[in-house]
């Protein structure tokens, strides 16, 4: 495959595009087409307006066969625009498609100089260059690698529910890993949803018990991924599944055994109301959780700590489910993509010390709203504060943690419209004054801007004004007793202090706080804020930089529900796509070891970031996968015995593309 | 070295500054000292306009011919009026500069009628009160319906006499040579002009403010 001899003579086309007057305003092409007519081996030389079009692929076809050329050279545009279009038209041709090179004369010479003169002659070196680099080219195969069809999805969000869904209504097996007792995230815990006004758990959980009985998901909550291997195509998945101390093939979800619990009352905060209530060592997180599996918390369970429990939850179960045992358990799997909807994380509100976040009863954060206006919240949906007061007046903060270089820079996108919602509901749920302060309102979004003009019509008072304090400080009687809001009214253009008796910490979106370990562990990357990043902001939003690996929903950036979703339906069909392509192909820079030539020191297989590199302990040799392999050359430049190369970066290929360029440039001595 | 001129200048300038430093004005306002009702009241008076419905974008205050003569901008008004800065707001020029012109009316893009709000709280600074004792606009106004409401019709001589003693006396004196010219060609009449049924302009009037004293 790798043919080191040369045999037949080199004969080599070249082309210069005048790419409209993109090109040919700076460079003089004719001169450069000229000149290259002049260098050894080159049997043709023209220029043409413009290459890419059809009669220019043509025209390099046409010449292959009458002058019998081997090597190809265009002088355009950047390779990453036309590359693949000029390798299909050599392919056409009868050539293989890696004796073409290419040479960028417009981003690297046109559109960076004013001075002709100088970038004429610096595409003449560029040209030369490549002239020389394409007598050591070789004909390479492209690789192809099967993709296994099933899926597994890590996150069981409204993004993760909606991407296995549709794949899974397409045919495809998929596998849903959630880390908590439920499938649901954020949006089984919020009342009701912006615009619409859509109650969140009637819109969700029709989708949560479709993933539960749909055939083609298997659905594994209270797990995790603990491992990852192999690469696009044939990933191999390990999974923990934490013990629920329940058989999870015999419980019913019954809750007899919560109700006989020792535990008369809960002591325990409960999760899934952030804090608000108590439950029990044996709980269900929700009523419409999913699956409908009760677990026990060993933290909280009187067996685990002492061992002395009545067990009177074992009693009530009459199907014997209980299994105070349960060990944790690995499952491996075999999945060809993977969708990775890991959701987000709301702000720590005691992180801004100023608004009084655990200080004062009386400050909530918005989730803690949510679920106080719930009809299966803590209190029943009646809004009832901590101190047993119902609120008269009620500030709500905006951009608790966002829009703030102490904290968050990013705006979190979905807090001005919940906050609106949160505006909303309180005045209906309360008829208290309601009072927002903001800095903007980012209503940007279909029928958002119309709820804002609702909002304001329902004589909700919007402050325009960063919130400084909040304090139970009074200077005046009528303060007394009351939370003291100051903020600037910016739009009035005075200082105000606002007594109120709630007050809500419009909280944003951070990363989970373990992004970076599941970035490592899927081998993906971040941005600097911690949110997962894409492999292009505006034409590939879903991918990764890690092939087969996709991501959706908040995990990607702070989004609402609607952009969740239609991120989630992206990232399903880029598996899709992947999936009914069946095979993939992988551009042949691969690097392989010589393997005469190594001595088996074990440097490249440390430093490979891809895992790609294995060492045969028989021969006491290193082996390259093919199929890992991305090319980024790492191990060919640490290798040091040089037994390493890289093709279409072959050392010769090198070095002659630096000789072709610097052949003419006057030596100086110093 | 000595920088006389500097120097100097501070010299001048500092009892200006002490000057200025005793009548430092506090800048905080607190819920208290707010008429939180009074937003609501302009509104019913402007015939239910919904001042909450503002977005403070300031179209008003840029179409305004007059703004640039006002010490609060039309948009601030508003934002005062329905938080409940009545001094403020009944204290301000602006309600009186307003000439009615209907600019910020015609393009307020939460269409909000704006004249008519400016009405409202020109009609609240009269009942309260609120306006300087001279202060021509709100006299006129008042010297208007009055000289309607007995008459049914306005004689401007006689309105602009009794505006005159109202406000400034000597200036009817400094104006009288005009008041000459515009008599001898007819502009101005001595005798009081009237409509036939003034029991029935009355009764509209009376029925129009609804038994409320302007």
């Amino acid at each position: 495959m790798h043919n080191y001899e040369q045999k037949e003579a080199v004969r080599i086309g070249f082309y210069i595009c005048h790419c409209g007057h993109n090109i040919a305003s700076i460079v003089d092409v004719k001169a450069v087409a000229e000149y290259v007519k002049s260098l050894p081996g080159v049997v043709v030389s023209c220029e043409y307006k413009y290459m890419c079009s059809d009669p220019g692929q043509e025209l390099i076809q046409k010449d292959i066969h009458e002058h019998s050329l081997n090597r190809i050279i265009v002088a355009s545009c950047s390779p990453l625009l036309h590359e693949h279009t000029f390798r299909t038209a050599v392919e056409k041709g009868g050539l293989n498609p890696y004796y073409f090179q290419m040479v960028n004369i417009r981003e690297d010479v046109s559109w960076v100089h004013t001075d002709a003169k100088a970038a004429t002659e610096k595409s003449k070196d560029l040209a030369r260059a490549a002239v020389q680099r394409v007598f050591h080219h070789k004909a390479l195969e492209t690789k192809h690698v099967k993709i296994h069809p099933d899926v597994l999805i890590v996150g069981g969000g409204i993004a993760g529910i909606h991407a296995a869904l549709t794949l899974a209504n397409s045919g495809k097996k998929v596998f849903l890993v959630e880390r908590q007792p439920t499938i649901g995230g954020h949006m089984a815990m919020f009342d009701k949803t912006f615009p619409t006004l859509d109650c969140a758990a009637c819109i969700l959980t029709p989708k949560m018990s479709q993933v539960k009985n749909h055939p083609n998901i298997t659905l594994w909550t209270y797990s995790e991924v603990t491992k990852v291997d192999g690469y696009v195509g044939n990933y191999k998945i390990t999974i923990k599944r934490k013990p629920r101390y329940i058989n999870e093939e015999l419980c019913v979800g019954c809750m007899d055994c919560i109700e006989k619990c020792v535990y008369k009352e809960g002591k325990t905060p409960d999760e899934f109301n952030v804090g608000l209530s108590k439950r029990k060592p044996v709980y269900i997180p929700f009523p419409q959780a999913t699956p409908q599996i009760v677990l026990i918390d060993p933290e909280a369970c009187i067996e685990f700590k002492s061992g002395r429990c009545k067990k009177t939850c074992v009693e009530a179960c009459d199907r014997k489910a209980i299994d105070f045992n349960q060990k944790e358990e690995m499952k491996e799997i075999e999945v060809g993509t993977i969708i990775l909807a890991t959701g987000y994380h709301t702000f720590d509100a005691k992180r801004v010390p100023f608004y009084g976040y655990g200080k004062y009863p009386n400050v909530y954060t918005s989730l803690e709203v949510e679920r106080l206006v719930n009809a299966s919240g803590p209190t029943g949906g009646e809004l009832i504060l901590r101190d047993g007061r119902h609120p008269k007046t009620v500030g709500i903060i905006h951009c608790v943690g966002s829009r703030d270089k102490n904290t968050n820079r990013w705006c979190s996108r979905t807090c001005c419209m919940y906050s609106l919602k949160l505006a909303h509901l309180l005045k209906e749920h309360t008829e208290a004054e309601v009072y927002n302060f903001y800095i903007d309102i980012r209503a940007a979004g279909k029928s958002y801007e119309e709820f804002y003009d609702k909002l304001l019509d329902e004589n909700v008072h919007f402050i325009r004004g960063r919130v400084a304090e909040v304090s139970d400080w009074a200077v005046r009687s009528s303060e007394e007793g009351k939370l003291i809001i100051r903020a600037e009214d910016t739009m009035i253009g005075i200082v105000r202090r606002i007594p109120v008796d709630m007050v809500v910490l419009a909280v944003g979106m951070e990363p989970q706080s373990d992004s970076q370990d599941v970035r490592r562990l899927f081998n993906i990357s971040c941005s600097t804020e911690g949110f997962f990043l894409e492999r292009h902001p505006k034409l590939a939003p879903v991918d990764t930089f890690t092939d087969g690996i996709f991501i959706a929903g908040a995990c990607q950036g702070p989004k609402d529900i609607p952009d969740s979703v239609a991120q989630a339906g992206a990232a399903a069909a880029q598996a899709l796509t992947l999936i009914d392509t069946g095979e993939i192909e992988l551009e042949p820079n691969t690097a392989f070891v010589v393997q005469d030539d190594c001595s088996g020191c074990r440097t490249c297989l440390t430093i490979c970031p891809y895992n790609a590199i294995s060492r045969d302990e028989a021969k006491q040799k290193a082996f390259i996968n093919e199929a890992l392999c991305k090319g980024c050359g790492t191990c060919v430049a640490a290798c040091p015995s040089g037994a390493i190369k890289q093709n279409l970066f072959e050392d010769e290929m090198i070095f002659s593309e630096i000789n072709g360029l610097l052949e003419n440039t006057p030596v100086v001595c110093c | 070295m000595q920088l006389p001129t500097q120097k100097s200048v501070q010299q001048d300038e500092a009892p200006q500054k002490i000057e200025k430093m005793k009548h430092v004005v506090r800048r905080i306002k607190f819920e208290s000292e707010l008429d939180l009702d009074f937003g609501e009241r302009v509104a019913e008076k402007a015939y239910g306009q919904k001042l909450l419905s503002c977005i403070q974008c300031g179209t008003c205050s840029a179409t305004c011919p007059l703004a640039h003569y006002m010490d609060y901008t039309p948009r601030k008004i508003i934002a005062m009026t329905r938080e409940g800065f009545k001094e403020e707001v009944l204290n301000s020029l602006t309600i009186w500069l307003c000439a009615s012109c209907y600019s910020c009316y015609v393009q307020c893009p939460r269409q909000i009628h704006i004249t008519d709000v400016m009405y409202a709280l020109k009609r609240e600074a009269i009942q309260l009160g609120f306006h300087p004792k001279r202060l021509p606009i709100p006299i006129l106004a008042q010297e208007f319906y009055k000289r309607v409401l007995k008459d049914g019709r306005n004689t401007e001589s006689w309105l602009l006499i009794s505006l005159y003693l109202r406000t400034n006396p000597f200036k009817m004196l400094k104006e009288s040579i005009l008041g000459l010219k515009l008599f001898l060609r007819g502009r101005l009449t001595i005798g009081k002009e009237h409509v036939k049924r003034r029991d029935q302009i009355h009764a509209i009037l009376e029925h129009k403010k609804g038994g409320q004293p302007l």
